[in-house]
C-alpha cells in the first residue's frame, strides 16, 4: 500500500506492508535509523518520533495509519538550526552512555520545547517518563533540556 | 621512555584531564540518530533471519518436519542442526568438530535457539514459517528446575538431559566436583572452627543475591554478507553488529581478519555481558547459502540474560566484644543457569570475595553450584560487586548487635594495604570515610530509633568496595602527527565509557593541544582499542597512550629543529626565501608545544633580501595591519616563550608514533583481593512508611577513589548508572518463572521493570584522587565495583530492625513487619 506523509518537511511517498509499523517503514523503506527498534511494546521510548505535532511511539503505530501525517523524526530535528543547542547540549552533558536509547530522548526533549520553551526541572522529568535509559543518563536530560531552553531563549 | 614505576608519572598540573563537558567524538552522531548498531542495517535485497526458540524450559526435538514450512512463499533457506554446515560450524582451527554444536536439537532454558534457523523475505515471513515448524515438530518434554534450592535435593528432576563437555571461557568450575545437578566448590583459609573459638559473639544469617538483568539496550543483532573484490583472490567477509568480536566472527568462517569488515562502531551497552549472542555470528554462513545479505535480530524478549544469577547463602560470622571478626563461614547455593553460563556468577566469586579485604584469616567457602533452567549468564563481571553483600549485611548486623557505628565496625576488620596481617589504614578508604560521613551528616544510630518529621522511618547504611583494575591486555597505540593536528586511529568501539575521549584529553594533557586538535579516526583497520575491561581498561589503555604520546612529542620537536635548520621547499604559491624561523639555532630541549601561544610574538630579522615578518603565527598577517590570533598549538622557545611558530607551520611532515605495553599488573589483581589501593564507599538513606510498606530512597551518596579522574561528566554519569542498577534489583526488578513448567513469564519490559526517570533518586557524589592506582596518572576505574545487591536493603533494616530479601516490595516489607 502507498501511503504519504510530510516526512521532516519534505512530501514522502512509500510503499509499505500494511502490518509494517512506522518505526519499521522508517528504517526498512527509508534507511532512517533515528526510530529505534528496542522494546517494540511501547514501553520503551526509543523509536519516539512526532507526529502531527505530538510526540508519539512508532513501534505502536501502523505506517497506513499515518498517511497524510506531518511526521518528524530526530534526523529532521538534526537538520534544523533551530534546535542545534539542544543537540550541543546533550553532547556537552553526556546525556547518553551508548546513545541507543538517545535519539528518543531527544525526540521527546524537543516536543517538550515546542509546548513549553521555559520548563521546570520537574516538567523535564515529566516529559521523559517514556524514555527508558538502561545506562541511567536520567539527571543528564534535564541538565541538558534546561541548558539548551536557555540559549533557545536568549 | 616508558615509566616503569606503575604510576606512567606524577604530573601535578592538569589542563584537560579531568575538565568537565567536553563533548564525545561520537556523541552528536550518536544523539541525531546517524549512528548505526548492528540492528539498524538494512541493505538492498537483504534477507532477514529468525532461530527457532524453545517453546519448554527443558526439551529435545524428537522429530521436525520443514517441508510446510520451506514451501512458504517468500521462504528462501531453512538450516536443521542436522545440516552438516551447521553441524561444523565454531569446529577448531585444526579442522575438528566443535566441542559442542552450534545449534542442536536440545533445548535446556526456554526461549533457546534450537533446531532450526529459518531464511527469509522478511521479518513476518520467517515468523510464519516457524510457526508452522512449531506445529510440525515433536518435542520430548523434561521436568524443568527454576529453584537451586530444589534442584539440589536428592531425587529432583535430572536438569542436564544432554550434557556437553565444553570448556567454557573463565569457568572455574571442575566437571569432576559434579555430582547430579550440582557441582561443589569449596575454598578454605586458617581455621575456622578455631575461629569461632576466639569469637565472644557468633551470628547466622540468611542473604538473597536477586537474579538481575543488563538486557543490552540495542537487541544483539547482525548482518552479513560476502563480496569478491575485483583484480583479488578470494572473498571478503562483511559482517555489521559483532562490533568487538568482528575478527572472531570472521575466524568462525575461515576468513582472515584483514578480510573481515566493519563499518560500524557502535556497540551499544554491555555491563561486563561480553557474551556473543547466536543472532551476531550465524549471518555469515545463512549470506553464503542464499548469496545475499542477511540480517538476524533478536527481539528485546529473547535478550533478558543474567547479569547476576540468583545466590543464597547462610552466612555464619564469629567476632569479639570489640567488632573483629574471627572466623567467616559462607554456604552458598548458587543457581548454575543453563549450559555454558559463566562461572563468574558461582566458583570465580571465591576468589575476588569481600573476605579477602578483612583482618580475619579464617574463611570458609562453600557452595553448591545447580543446574538449572533458568537462563544464562555470558560473562558477567558484574557479579564481583554485586555478591559483595554478604559481608555488607554481616558488619551491620555486627554494629546493630554491638551498638556501635557500622563504619567503625568495617574500619576495624578493614586490613592494611599489603596484605590481611598489614596492621595499617588504607589511605584511601580513611580519605573516602572522612569525607562520606561529611557528605551524609552521617549520624548512626539504631534499628528503628529514628524517625523523620513526616513519621516514616528513617534508615542508613554503608558499603566499601575495592576498584577494580583487571587491565590484563596489552594496548597498540598509534598517533599520527599531520597538519597541526593529533590523530589517533582506533577501531573504537564506542561502548558508553568514553574511553576513546579519555584517551584524547590525555594525548591534549600530554601534547599540551586543544582536546579539539584531537583527532579521532575510527576504522575497523585499526589496531588500538581501549577497551580491556571497563573504567580500569580506559585508564590502562591511557597509560599506554601517555607512552605513546611521549614518542610522538619527542618526534615533533626533533622535526621542529629539523625544519628549523632546513627549511623544506614551500608549497605551490611559496615565493622568494622563506620566512624567518624563530626556533632556528635551538636544540630540542629549548623547545616545547603549547596549546595556543604563551606572549605577543617578537620580530624576527629577516634574510638577506626577503620580507621582515613575525616569528609567530606564520599565517596571513594582511597588509600593514597585526597579524591574526592564532589559533592552534605552537612550538616555542621555553627561555624565550615570545619565540614561536604555529604547529603546522613549524613541523609539516607528517609524523607516526607507536607504542605497544600495558601498566604494572594492578596489585588487586595479583593479590586476588587481598591487596588494597584505590577504595571506593556507598552510603544510603531511606525513610520506610510503616503503613503501606513502600520505601523511598531519600539518597544515595558516593565518595569513589579512581586514582584520578580522567573525564568527570562520564565518570559521574556511571555513577549514577551503578547506582540506579542497585536500586533496581533491590526494589523491583525481579525474574518470576513458572514453578511447574519452568517457563519465564516476564521478558517483556512492561513486567521486568526498570527504573525510569521518575523511579531514581538523588546521587550525591564526591571523588578522592590518591594518585595510587596502577594505571594512567595512578588512576584505576570505579563504576561498577559499586553495584550492590545490600545497600537499600541494609538502610531498611536500619530504619525497621527486620531484614527483607530484594526486591523489596511494599508487600514483603509489610509481612517481615508482620503487618500482613
Amino acid at each position: 500500500m502507498t501511503i504519504t506523509l510530510n516526512l521532516n518537511g519534505k512530501p514522502t511517498d512509500l510503499d509499505v506492508k500494511t502490518n509494517y509499523t512506522l518505526q519499521e517503514a522508517l528504517q526498512f523503506k527509508l534507511g532512517l535509523t533515528g526510530a529505534k527498534h528496542m522494546c517494540n511494546k511501547g514501553v520503551c521510548g526509543s523509536c519516539t518520533v512526532i507526529k502531527d505535532g505530538r510526540a508519539v511511539l512508532s513501534c505502536q503505530i501502523l505506517a497506513v495509519e499515518c498517511d497524510g501525517s506531518t511526521v518528524e523524526t530526530v534526523e529532521g530535528i538534526a537538520a534544523q538550526p533551530k534546535w542545534k543547542p539542544l543537540l550541543d547540549a546533550y553532547c556537552k552533558w553526556d546525556a547518553m552512555q551508548c546513545g541507543y536509547c538517545t535519539p528518543g530522548f531527544v525526540v521527546s526533549a524537543k516536543a517538550l520545547l515546542d509546548s513549553n520553551p521555559h520548563p521546570t526541572e520537574d516538567e523535564c522529568k515529566e516529559a521523559l517518563a517514556g524514555n527508558i535509559c538502561i545506562c541511567g543518563t536520567y539527571p543528564r536530560h534535564a541538565q541538558a533540556i534546561l541548558d539548551a531552553a536557555l540559549v533557545m531563549n536568549d | 621512555m616508558a615509566d616503569l614505576v606503575g604510576v606512567n608519572g606524577q604530573r601535578t598540573e592538569f589542563r584537560v584531564v579531568g575538565k568537565p563537558n567536553l563533548p564525545g567524538k561520537a556523541s552528536m552522531s550518536l544523539a541525531t540518530g546517524v549512528a548505526k548498531f548492528g540492528i539498524d542495517y538494512v541493505l538492498p535485497d537483504m534477507l532477514h533471519a529468525k532461530f527457532l526458540r524453545s517453546p519448554y524450559a527443558n526439551a529435545k526435538i524428537i522429530s521436525m518436519d520443514i517441508s510446510r514450512a520451506k514451501a512458504l512463499p517468500g521462504v528462501a533457506d531453512i538450516v536443521t542442526w542436522e545440516d552438516p554446515e551447521l553441524k561444523n560450524l565454531g569446529g577448531s582451527p585444526m579442522g575438528g568438530p566443535p566441542s559442542r554444536p552450534y545449534l542442536d536439537n536440545y533445548a535446556d532454558q526456554d526461549g533457546m535457539e534450537v533446531g532450526c534457523i529459518v531464511v527469509a523475505e522478511d521479518e513476518d515471513i520467517a515468523e510464519e514459517a516457524l510457526r508452522l515448524i512449531l506445529q510440525d515438530t515433536k518435542w520430548e518434554v523434561y521436568d524443568a528446575v527454576v529453584d537451586p534450592n530444589k534442584g539440589r535435593v536428592e531425587g529432583s528432576p535430572i536438569v542436564r538431559q544432554v550434557r556437553y563437555t565444553s570448556f567454557d571461557m573463565f569457568s572455574s568450575v571442575k566437571p569432576e566436583n559434579q555430582k547430579g545437578n550440582v557441582n561443589f566448590a569449596t575454598t578454605v583459609q586458617g581455621d575456622v572452627d578455631e575461629g569461632f573459638k576466639q569469637a565472644d559473639h557468633i551470628i547466622e544469617y540468611e542473604v538473597d543475591l536477586p537474579a538481575f538483568c543488563g538486557h543490552i539496550p540495542n537487541p544483539p543483532s547482525s548482518v552479513a554478507w560476502w563480496t569478491k573484490e575485483p583484480y583479488r583472490d578470494g572473498e571478503w567477509l562483511h559482517v555489521e553488529g559483532a562490533v568487538q568480536r568482528r575478527d572472531s566472527v570472521g575466524r568462525m568462517y575461515g576468513v582472515s581478519d584483514n578480510r573481515t569488515v566493519q563499518e560500524g562502531i557502535f556497540q551499544g551497552g554491555k555491563y561486563c555481558d561480553w557474551g556473543m549472542r547466536k543472532s551476531q555470528e550465524i549471518t555469515p554462513l545463512l549470506a553464503k547459502r542464499t548469496g545475499r545479505p542477511v540480517r538476524c535480530a533478536q527481539e528485546r524478549e529473547d535478550t533478558f540474560d543474567f547479569l547476576m544469577n540468583e545466590r543464597f547463602i547462610n552466612m555464619k560470622i564469629g567476632f569479639t566484644n570489640e567488632g573483629l571478626i574471627t572466623a567467616i563461614d559462607d554456604f552458598s547455593i548458587a543457581d548454575g543457569g543453563i549450559q555454558g553460563s559463566s562461572s563468574f556468577g558461582t566458583a570465580n566469586d571465591q576468589g575476588y570475595g569481600p573476605y579477602y579485604t578483612t583482618r580475619c584469616l579464617n574463611i570458609r567457602q562453600q557452595m553448591e553450584i545447580v543446574d538449572t533452567n533458568t537462563g544464562k549468564m555470558y560473562l558477567s563481571g558484574q557479579h564481583c560487586p554485586f555478591n559483595w553483600d554478604t559481608l555488607t549485611v554481616g558488619l551491620h548486623i555486627i554494629a546493630e548487635k554491638l551498638n556501635k557505628d557500622v563504619i567503625d565496625i568495617a574500619k576495624m576488620n578493614l586490613h592494611g594495604p599489603d596484605s590481611q596481617e598489614d596492621p595499617r589504614v588504607v589511605p584511601s578508604f580513611e580519605a573516602c570515610i572522612e569525607t562520606g560521613k561529611k557528605l551524609m551528616n552521617w549520624e548512626w544510630h539504631q534499628a528503628g530509633a529514628k524517625r523523620l518529621p513526616d513519621g516514616r522511618l528513617h534508615g542508613a547504611s554503608f558499603r566499601y568496595q575495592i576498584c577494580p583494575r583487571h587491565a590484563f591486555s596489552g594496548y597498540d597505540c598509534q598517533l599520527e602527527y599531520r597538519g597541526g593536528k593529533i590523530h589517533l586511529p582506533t577501531q573504537g568501539p564506542i561502548t558508553g565509557i568514553f574511553a576513546v575521549e579519555c584517551n584524547a584529553m590525555i594525548i591534549a594533557e600530554e601534547l599540551n593541544v586543544e582536546y579539539d586538535d584531537v583527532i579521532v579516526d575510527y576504522d575497523w583497520r585499526n589496531k588500538f582499542t581501549p577497551v580491556g575491561g571497563g573504567s580500569d581498561g580506559t585508564t590502562a589503555s591511557g597509560w599506554a597512550m601517555k607512552e605513546c604520546c611521549a614518542k610522538l612529542k619527542k618526534m615533533i620537536l626533533e622535526q621542529a629543529v629539523k625544519e628549523a635548520e632546513n627549511p623544506p621547499a614551500g608549497g605551490m604559491f611559496s615565493f622568494g626565501p622563506p620566512q624567518p624561523n624563530p626556533l632556528k639555532g635551538y636544540t630540542v630541549d629549548e623547545l616545547d608545544i603549547a596549546h595556543k601561544p604563551l606572549a605577543e610574538p617578537k620580530p624576527v630579522p629577516a634574510p638577506p633580501g626577503g620580507p621582515g615578518g613575525f616569528g609567530g603565527p606564520g599565517g596571513p598577517g594582511g597588509f600593514g595591519g597585526p597579524p591574526a590570533p592564532v589559533m592552534e598549538p605552537v612550538v616555542y622557545v621555553k627561555a624565550d616563550p615570545s619565540l614561536f611558530k604555529t604547529l603546522s607551520s613549524a613541523v609539516t611532515e607528517t609524523l607516526v608514533a607507536n607504542f605497544s605495553g600495558r601498566p604494572p599488573a594492578a596489585i588487586w589483581s595479583l593479590g586476588m583481593g587481598k591487596m588494597l589501593d584505590t577504595m571506593n564507599t556507598a552510603y544510603c538513606e531511606v525513610a520506610v512508611d510503616e503503613e503501606t510498606g513502600v520505601v523511598e530512597i531519600l539518597r544515595f551518596g558516593v565518595v569513589a577513589d579512581p586514582g584520578k579522574v580522567i573525564r568527570p561528566t562520564s565518570l559521574e554519569s556511571q555513577i549514577d548508572q551503578v547506582m540506579y542498577f542497585s536500586q533496581g534489583c533491590q526494589l523491583f526488578e525481579e525474574f518470576i518463572y513458572d514453578d511447574a513448567t519452568g517457563l519465564r513469564l516476564n521478558n517483556n519490559m512492561i513486567e521486568y521493570k526498570k527504573p525510569t526517570v521518575m523511579d531514581v533518586p538523588r546521587v550525591d557524589k564526591h571523588f578522592e584522587e590518591t594518585r595510587s592506582g596502577n594505571a594512567v596518572y595512578g588512576a584505576s576505574g570505579v563504576s561498577h565495583s559499586m553495584a550492590n545487591t545490600h545497600l537499600v536493603i541494609c538502610a531498611i533494616y536500619n530504619a525497621t530492625g527486620v531484614w527483607v530479601q530484594p526486591p523489596a516490595t511494599p508487600d514483603k516489607v509489610l509481612a517481615a513487619l508482620g503487618k500482613i
